[in-house]
């Protein structure tokens, strides 16, 4: 995922399934701690227990450049990205 | 209770109806809500001396008060009911509490608007209860019924969808095991002693809960603020790297010293169930919700006759003691077992292992038949196996396991009291043994909580090597007066260096806040959040301004409702007693370990053990005679009202027995 300020980028394997993301993600938005309302959907894989977030990318807005997804989450499954404002190719 | 509500959800199983009973804040407050109040709605509920696993029995399921809010490890669930364990020869039975975390049930009923769920009766066939926005709906289960515990969880969460969190019960609770427990999302169990068999007496096979509301606090920015604050200290805590690497599956370095049962050197024990054979099988770390200490554990058995069995749970320190008690040699044979327990049965592996290892070792020495029925009580793997599996379907002896160590002693003649690991109260074994772990306050509260398991209430006086300086400056954060903490702090001849006794009153206080509000007894356990901090959490949630000693007695007030309840039932201080084989000196292959107090300043006798109940009872305000409640205690803590008419306390039933 991409924006003018930087990228959201998902560490699938990092994530131990907390939940702090989803609770971090709907409080930024609606002042209240609700995963059914956040971005995120944190997938399930029942043979293992093993989950990973994935974000709804239409609901998603970066927290204009300051997610609070990544700063809930202590496992580094969530990490942000600047990037650089100029690109210099050849 | 959230920002401005409490809301009970009751549920007649009997009558198939359910109904929702909102509270007014200031009859809640004074319990902090959560299993605080559950509590209370219990002591005004529950009649005396029902029989646990029949209909009049009630079971309350509390998520904690910060629940669904983005703050450390607030995830747990307290379970409050009669538990079916027998726990004295004329059978009588406490009322207990358990508490367990997870990552979709607690959340998933206050999500659904549940902050707590009262089953009363029993349903006329098995059910499942569906808790989902703005009701519950009875199901049929019948289906269900003798399916294990991991595949109706998988079940239910593929029906209901992946954030459904499940509380389900196996076969050995369908079949009214008194030790059997629930186990929730797959992870977590709760309430070893019978939990899962009143579940099984109500015909509740499971219950599953998911919703779509939000949590609100009173002061959303105070409360995200401290929050973050202590997601940080969390964070940057300087062992969290190994912590998270294994979980529960960390520590052996203090576990092989703290719960050795001294029947193998030391280095054979390493090399059998060490640290090394823990890397063997574990598989992945899982957090519970909020949690940055994540601590479940998912394993798979590395080749053998169980290769490729996969669990979810934490199986290495039960494995690790009832291995070497039964001289099981292969880890992977006793992790079976704990996988078939928390993914069939549900029976629990502590008591059911150490009953089978008092009665194979019994037959052995000649003191009970080897040959039972059909059943050749040898020592060895395949035996105990064979008896494991017939207690969880009350086969043959396994009925009598399935009864617990009371029940032992009528058949067989043989005193629970000569059991030689860890001991005996009240009808249940200790998970550890106070001489090679020291008699430190989990020990106490052992003896002193109604239901004798740790139930969440660990401090650092629960961590070997630790100073009187650390345990001191812990306690300074409970808002306790200047003269508790030298009470607490002032040695006497029969204490060691600080007073366990007074220590564990008010570590259970603040056991009784921890489960109300629903913080995992981790962070107090590694000293990372205090009860300070959670008094500021508090407040910021309820919009309440209430400080560390006002938080703490109300977790006092907690302690003292549930004391009543039990002294209904009869439980007095001579049930509150240090089993026998506390005094009895440990041999083991590295010399002989008797019971010390924490810093290893004296050997402990029974007498001492004696005067430091005096102290608990002293400190708070009880009788020292029997151990229950003054009225002058009640009257002070507001509780007036379980005073009874005639001017007696209720409490004085239990003299009367
Ligand atoms: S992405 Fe991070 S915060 Fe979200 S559930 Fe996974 S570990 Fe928890
Ligand atoms: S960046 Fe913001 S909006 Fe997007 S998922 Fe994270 S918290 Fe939600």
């Amino acid at each position: 995922m991409e924006s003018g300020a930087g990228r959201l980028v998902v560490w699938r394997d990092r994530c131990r399934g907390c939940r702090s993301c989803q609770l971090a993600c709907s409080f930024r938005k609606t002042g209240e701690y609700n995963p059914s309302g956040s971005a995120i959907v944190l997938e399930r894989d029942l043979a293992t227990e093993k989950t990973a977030p994935m974000i709804r990318a239409l609901s998603c807005d970066l927290c204009g450049g300051r997610p609070a997804c990544v700063e809930a989450c202590t496992y580094g499954a969530l990490t942000f990205e600047l990037l650089p404002r100029i690109e210099v190719r050849y | 209770m959230r920002a401005g509500t409490d809301k009970t959800w009751f549920v007649d199983l009997t009558a198939g109806k359910s109904w929702v009973e909102e509270s007014p804040l200031d009859e809640v407050a004074p319990y902090l809500g959560g299993s605080g109040y559950g509590w209370r709605l219990l002591a005004d509920r529950l009649p005396a001396r029902v029989d646990p696993l029949g209909p009049e029995n009630i079971v309350v399921l509390n998520p904690g008060v910060l629940v669904g809010t983005r703050t450390v490890g607030a995830s747990k669930l307290t379970a409050i009911t009669k538990f079916p364990t027998v726990a004295s020869a004329d059978r009588r039975f406490f009322v207990g509490s358990c508490t367990s975390g997870g990552r979709y049930f607690a959340l998933g009923l206050r999500q659904a608007g549940c902050d707590r769920l009262v089953l009363l009766g029993k349903a006329p066939r098995p059910v499942v209860l569906a808790i989902r926005d703005g009701g519950v709906a009875i199901e049929d289960a019948s289906h269900l019924w003798g399916k294990g515990i991991d595949e109706v969880s998988r079940h239910l969460v593929k029906q209901e969808g992946p954030d459904a969190g499940v509380l389900v019960i196996g076969t050995g609770g369908e079949k009214l095991v008194r030790n059997a427990l629930a186990i929730i999302d797959r992870t977590n169990s709760l309430g070893r002693g019978g939990l899962g068999a009143v579940l099984g007496s109500k015909n509740v096979k499971a219950i599953v809960a998911r919703g779509t509301g939000g949590i609100r606090v009173a002061d959303p920015a105070r409360y995200d603020a401290l929050s973050t604050e202590l997601v940080s200290r969390v964070a940057a805590w300087p062992r969290r790297a190994h912590w998270i690497k294994l979980g529960l599956a960390a520590g052996w370095d203090t576990f092989k010293h703290t719960q050795n049962p001294g029947m193998w050197p030391k280095e054979r024990w390493d090399d059998l169930y060490g640290e090394a054979k823990r890397m063997e099988s574990l598989r992945s770390v899982i957090a519970c919700t909020s949690c940055p200490l994540s601590c479940r554990l998912r394993w798979e058995i590395p080749g053998g006759q169980f290769g490729g069995e996969t669990g979810l749970g934490s199986p290495y320190s039960k494995s690790a003691t009832s291995g070497q008690l039964l001289g099981i040699e292969d880890d992977r044979k006793m992790i079976h077992l704990v996988t078939q327990a928390n993914s069939l049965t549900g029976i629990d592996f502590y008591t059911t292992t150490r009953i089978i290892d008092f009665l194979t070792r019994m037959a052995e020495e000649g003191r009970i038949p080897r040959r039972q029925g059909d059943v050749d009580l040898s020592r060895g793997y395949e035996t105990v196996e064979r008896l494991f599996r017939m207690t969880a379907d009350r086969e043959g002896i396994g009925d009598v396991i399935a009864d617990g160590w009371y029940r032992v002693e009528e058949e067989f003649g043989l005193d629970p009291q000569d059991y030689w690991y860890a001991g005996v109260c009240k009808g249940i074994d200790f998970i550890y043994d106070a001489r090679p772990s020291r008699f430190h306050p989990l020990m106490m509260t052992f003896l002193t909580r109604p239901r004798p398991h740790h139930g969440g209430s660990h401090t650092r006086t629960n961590s070997r090597n630790k100073t009187l300086e650390e345990f001191r400056e812990q306690v300074a954060h409970w808002g306790l007066s200047a003269e508790t903490l030298e009470r607490i702090f002032t040695a006497a001849p029969y204490t060691g260096k600080f007073n366990v006794g007074r220590y564990t009153s008010h570590m259970e206080d603040m056991m009784q806040v921890k489960n109300a509000l629903g913080i995992c007894t981790i962070y107090t356990y590694q000293a990372l959040v205090f009860g300070d901090d959670m008094a500021r959490l508090y407040s910021a949630a309820v919009g309440e301004e209430v400080g560390p000693g006002e938080l703490i007695r109300r977790g006092e007030r907690i302690s003292n409702v549930a004391k009543v309840l039990n002294v209904r039932e009869g439980f007095t201080r001579l049930d509150d007693r240090a089993p026998d084989v506390w005094f009895r000196p440990m041999n083991t292959p590295e010399g002989t370990i008797e019971m010390e107090d924490y810093f290893q300043t004296k050997v402990l006798t029974r007498e001492d053990v004696e005067r430091m109940l005096d102290d608990y009872y002293d400190e708070r305000g009880w009788t020292r005679e029997l151990g229950i409640p003054t009225p002058e205690a009640l009257e002070g803590l507001g509780l007036a009202d379980l005073i009874d008419g005639s001017g007696k306390t209720r409490t004085e039933t239990g003299r009367q027995r």
